[in-house]
């Protein structure tokens, strides 16, 4: 399993302004993110007991909250590069 | 020596076969056992991390368009595969709604289709992918892996 995003190192630029290069705490978040996760988790278990209980054939919430954040944790190594005359803003997740 | 070697050879020297029939099923024996014995593709001699550093990492958009606008992106492979392998537990109701807004815009694509067979075999692809689109109007549109 790869670690979660960390950083995400933005950057602005623009001929008439001074460069912006801010380097934001993603781990910040991190620990939020983990107890919201627990408790969406929580919630998608009863919900895929309830449904599985009902007999329904989709019941995998649980497994599609876990796999959302492993998809996030992947997000390492991004880069967004958008420019044009008046602007370029850099973007990479570290 | 094999046990079934032996075997055959014991009966040549208690006459219960000929030389030739000897022949013949040693023949057929050590057939069977190259044939058991054969991988399944070329072996790999030596340090297999030069073989593995050429698979693609990232897939790479790159968007010039003729206003002077300029978009590039790079996606690790591996966020592409996890991102394929969600699409096949999204709700069917979701899936259902997705598939309809795609195919509104041209892409009639059924993600509830996707089996992880076939996401290894698309990832797998992407190595020799590249597409490479000029509009009329000076748009160029480039996506590959590398």
């Amino acid at each position: 399993m790869s670690l979660p995003p960390m950083i995400l190192d933005l950057r602005v630029a623009s001929p008439d302004r001074r460069p912006v290069h801010l380097w934001l705490p993603l781990f910040l978040l991190w620990p939020f993110a983990l107890a919201l996760g627990v408790l969406a988790l929580g919630v998608a278990l009863v919900a895929d007991g309830v449904l599985l209980l009902r007999g329904r054939r989709y019941h995998h919430y649980t497994v599609l909250l876990a796999r959302s954040f492993a998809v996030l944790g992947e997000t390492r190594g991004t880069v967004i590069r958008f420019s044009n005359e008046k602007t370029a803003i850099d973007m990479t997740v570290h | 020596m094999s046990e079934e070697r032996s075997r055959i050879l014991s009966l040549l020297a208690g006459g219960k076969i000929t030389a030739a029939e000897a022949e013949r099923l040693l023949d057929a024996l050590e057939a069977s056992k190259g044939a058991a014995a054969e991988p399944a593709g070329p072996p790999i001699h030596g340090d297999p991390g030069p073989l593995i550093a050429a698979l693609p990492r990232y897939l790479y958009v790159k968007v010039l368009a003729a206003n002077g606008d300029n978009v590039d992106v790079k996606i690790p492979i591996v966020l592409v595969r996890s991102g394929l392998k969600l699409t096949s537990l999204i709700p069917p109701l979701a899936m259902d709604k997705i598939n309809d807004t795609m195919s509104e815009h041209g892409m009639s694509v059924d993600f509830s289709n996707f089996k992880p067979e076939d996401i290894d075999e698309l990832i797998g692809g992407l190595r020799d992918m590249e597409v490479n689109v000029d509009a009329k109007n000076g748009d160029t549109v480039r996506v590959y892996c590398a």
